[in-house]
């Protein structure tokens, strides 16, 4: 069992490979989840000149840069204990904003969209984007495309790079906005307002009102009662950039809100021989296995999370879309995984009227993007919400200002535990004595971990092709007996 | 028939596939002109041939190695995208520590069940054809190669330093600003974007052909710097460029 399980080969290549045991009578047993691993960044970052970081660490993931990127910068600012300038501030907000937008709109239409806007039942050749474009029709189709790639441009211009922007500085950041670019940014931010809220309106015809839809994402199978986590601002309100974390418990209320610096009494890392893959949970409640509960401090960091983590949302028509959803499913905290694909969407508007709101405030293009630091480095972390968790970085310098002692919880990893409970549910509730296994399986046990759109979810699915999928099924004796790849 | 064009990922972050293949309209009409026929590992069941085969991330294990010598068979050209495929990129800081470390960091007490080589480029195993560097790479420059490629011309890597189109770009030069730059030594191609975003050249390019190795000296004394400051921070696109072809 254990030699089947640890097979580094599957997983420096990149694939999410599922191991399902059975018992006796054909009930599932167990589940085995690997996914690919961190290139031991913590390690090989050690000795570098510290202002590299946040070119190092971006190196993690293609997909989320921007977000490893602010981590290490803000990271910079705490160990130089240098606050950055009102304006730099702004202007990091706002390219964050903007990756936003482009990132939940991949997730939607592109990875997680297939699974509902095709239907659970569609066949692998139609659950792609080809197949989104089809249903949804060519006109929304390009207003993905072109979504996705006006943001690309705001973070290009304000960050200096598309992929691995450059401009964070501890203090501050490296280069202003101007005038012209700040009223072209205005045009697309208007722009992502409306498509933001189109997408919602998709979102309500083609899911809410399909009845065997909501029954779905309300079922047992995709419903795990966990803690929360999310950054929230000084009012606790989402909050994607700055902020405390916020934990509330299964039953809505808070459990505990901690400053960056805080994270090591608040979250501790769980490690199984099976796997190198750490599972972070909360320490003041716990280590009590994978279950879920108020008494397991298995927590989780997701859109939907960071929804009931916090009291609401900051912009005004996010803050509609949220009652809306908690209304609809019943109030808060809301427990059912799927409804993480419309926290997203919630999550979509909220940064597009962000964007809308720093674009136009006055100080977004003055002059004074940095205070220089005038201290020694010495001990820093940095927090912010990457699209798929609560990132933070944590260094420490030595005394030459290189990187001594280097810490990440990067966004996936915190979801780890609970990801690896969904898809055990799901495939308990899938696989029954007597019943054939069949493709369709693959189908609904990606559905299961889909929402949490780990990191493996890569650049391969990001063209018209599916996931590169691997579920292997063994009996009591530890033979396989069905292998699913794709 | 189409030309069939294949994507590989290795060890790396994918930004260089993401570069490339991020939907963008230029893309869509390349996409029309070939056949995109994988993105993904070299399935053992798939007999298929390739005519321009992408290489992205470095070879960090021995299945790695013998991956990326049946893609080399399979392959009309191969090319070598993004530093961790060309020069090792930042997973070759790695090769700083013994590699038993390493493990231990990553796997903790499973690190028994592991092995790791030091990294490498893409071109320390097989013959690579073209090398298109950057982390990552400029997407005009990967579909000029592709437009070349399709239509027989020959396709020129930029020979000069990222020097000569910062200066275009106008900018204020970084070691102006008390920073140290590799702009002079780093293959340009890139119009210097880092340095016009108000930063400096970390050389993720690796070096350009004939670094004018004199000036550079004279440069760095001026700044009293030396020759293994230079190497040391090339160190973080390029830790595995001498074993690079
Ligand atoms: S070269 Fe850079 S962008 Fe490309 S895979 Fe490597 S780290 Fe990522
Ligand atoms: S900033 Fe760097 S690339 Fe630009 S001119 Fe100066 S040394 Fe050259
Ligand atoms: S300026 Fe230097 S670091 Fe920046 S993209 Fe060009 S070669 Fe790479």
């Amino acid at each position: 069992m254990r030699k089947i399980t640890i097979d580094p080969i599957t997983r420096l290549e990149g694939h999410g490979k599922i191991s399902i045991f059975l018992n006796d009578d054909g009930s599932v047993a167990n589940v085995y989840l690997q996914i690919p691993e961190l290139r031991g960044f913590e390690k090989f970052s050690e000795g570098r000149p510290i202002e590299d970081m946040p070119q190092i660490t971006q190196r993690i993931c293609g997909v989320c840069p921007e977000a490893h990127h602010m981590a290490a910068t803000k990271a910079l600012d705490d160990m130089f204990h240098t606050e950055p300038t009102s304006t730099a501030k702004k202007i990091r907000e706002l390219l964050y904003s903007a990756f936003y937008v482009t990132d939940h709109t991949t997730h939607f239409y592109i990875l997680g969209g297939p699974d509902f806007v095709m239907g659970p039942d569609a066949p692998v050749a139609q659950r792609n984007i080809l197949g989104v474009i089809a249903k949804v029709g060519m006109e929304l189709a390009g207003k993905v495309l072109n979504t996705r790639k006006e943001n690309h441009w705001i973070i290009q211009t304000v960050g200096g790079r598309q992929i691995h922007p450059v401009f964070g500085l501890p203090g501050g950041v490296s280069k202003r906005i101007s005038e012209e670019d700040r009223n072209q940014i205005e045009e697309i931010a208007k722009r992502n307002v409306e498509f933001a809220l189109l997408s919602l309106k998709v979102f309500n015809d083609i899911v809410l009102k399909n009845k065997s839809y909501v029954d779905m994402i309300t079922s047992d199978a995709f419903t795990h009662k966990t803690y929360y986590m999310g950054l929230v601002d000084d009012k606790n309100k989402v909050n994607f950039y700055d902020g405390k974390v916020r934990v509330v418990d299964p039953d809505g209320k808070e459990f505990a809100k901690y400053a960056p610096r805080e994270y090591l009494e608040n979250v501790a890392e769980h490690v199984e021989p099976w796997s190198y893959t750490k599972f972070p949970f909360l320490k003041k409640v716990g280590w009590k296995g994978f279950v879920d509960g108020k008494d397991s401090g298995v927590y989780r960091a997701t859109p939907l999370s960071r929804l009931n983590a916090a009291d609401g949302m900051a912009t005004p028509r996010a803050q509609e879309a949220y009652e809306k959803m908690y209304e609809t499913l019943g109030g808060k905290p809301v427990h059912f995984t799927l409804a993480t694909h419309w926290a997203r969407l919630v999550e979509l508007l909220y940064a597009a009227e962000r964007l809308l709101e720093l674009v136009q405030d006055k100080e977004i293009t003055g002059p004074n993007i940095r205070n220089i630091p005038a201290n020694k480095p010495d001990e820093g972390v940095g927090i912010v919400e990457a699209p798929r968790g609560t990132l933070t970085h944590h260094y420490v310098a030595d005394e030459m200002g290189r990187i001594k002692k280097c810490n990440l919880i990067v966004g996936t990893t915190n979801n780890q535990a609970a990801l690896f409970m969904s898809i055990k549910k799901a495939a308990q509730a899938l696989i029954q004595p007597g019943k054939e296994i069949s493709e369709s399986l693959l189908n609904q046990i990606e559905m299961a971990w889909r929402p949490y759109d780990p990191c493996m979810s890569c650049s391969t699915h990001n063209l018209p092709g599916t996931m590169p999928l691997e579920v292997t099924i063994f009996d009591a004796g530890g033979k396989e007996i069905k292998r699913l790849v794709r | 028939m189409k030309p069939r064009v294949a994507f590989f990922d290795f060890t790396g972050c994918e930004g260089c596939q993401l570069e490339v293949l991020n939907f963008n309209l230029e893309i869509v009409d390349l996409i029309g002109a070939v056949d995109i026929v994988e993105f993904r590992e070299a399935s053992s069941d798939h007999s298929e041939e390739y005519d321009i085969a992408f290489i992205e991330g470095s070879q960090t294990t021995q299945k790695d190695v013998e991956r990326v010598q049946k893609i080399r068979e399979k392959a009309g050209i191969l090319v070598a995208l993004g530093a961790c495929s060309c020069t090792g990129g930042v997973n070759a800081l790695k090769n700083r520590f013994p590699m038993e470390e390493n493990l231990k960091v990553v796997y903790g007490d499973a690190a028994k069940y592991y092995t790791t080589i030091p990294t490498r480029p893409t071109s320390a195993y097989v013959k690579v054809d073209v090398h298109l560097h950057g982390c990552p790479p400029n997407r005009n420059e990967v579909i000029s190669l592709v437009k070349c490629l399709l239509t027989g011309k020959k396709f020129e890597l930029c020979h000069n330093p990222v020097c000569v189109e910062c200066k275009l770009a106008e900018n204020v030069c970084a070691f102006e600003r008390g920073e140290f730059c590799l702009g002079p030594v780093t293959r340009g191609g890139c119009n210097a974007v880092c340095v016009t975003a108000g930063r400096k050249c970390w050389g993720c390019r690796a070096p350009v052909d004939e670094p004018n190795i004199n000036s550079e000296k004279e440069l760095l004394a001026k700044y009293g710097l030396t020759v293994d400051d230079v190497l040391n921070q090339f160190k973080l696109f390029n830790g595995a460029l001498e074993v690079s072809k």
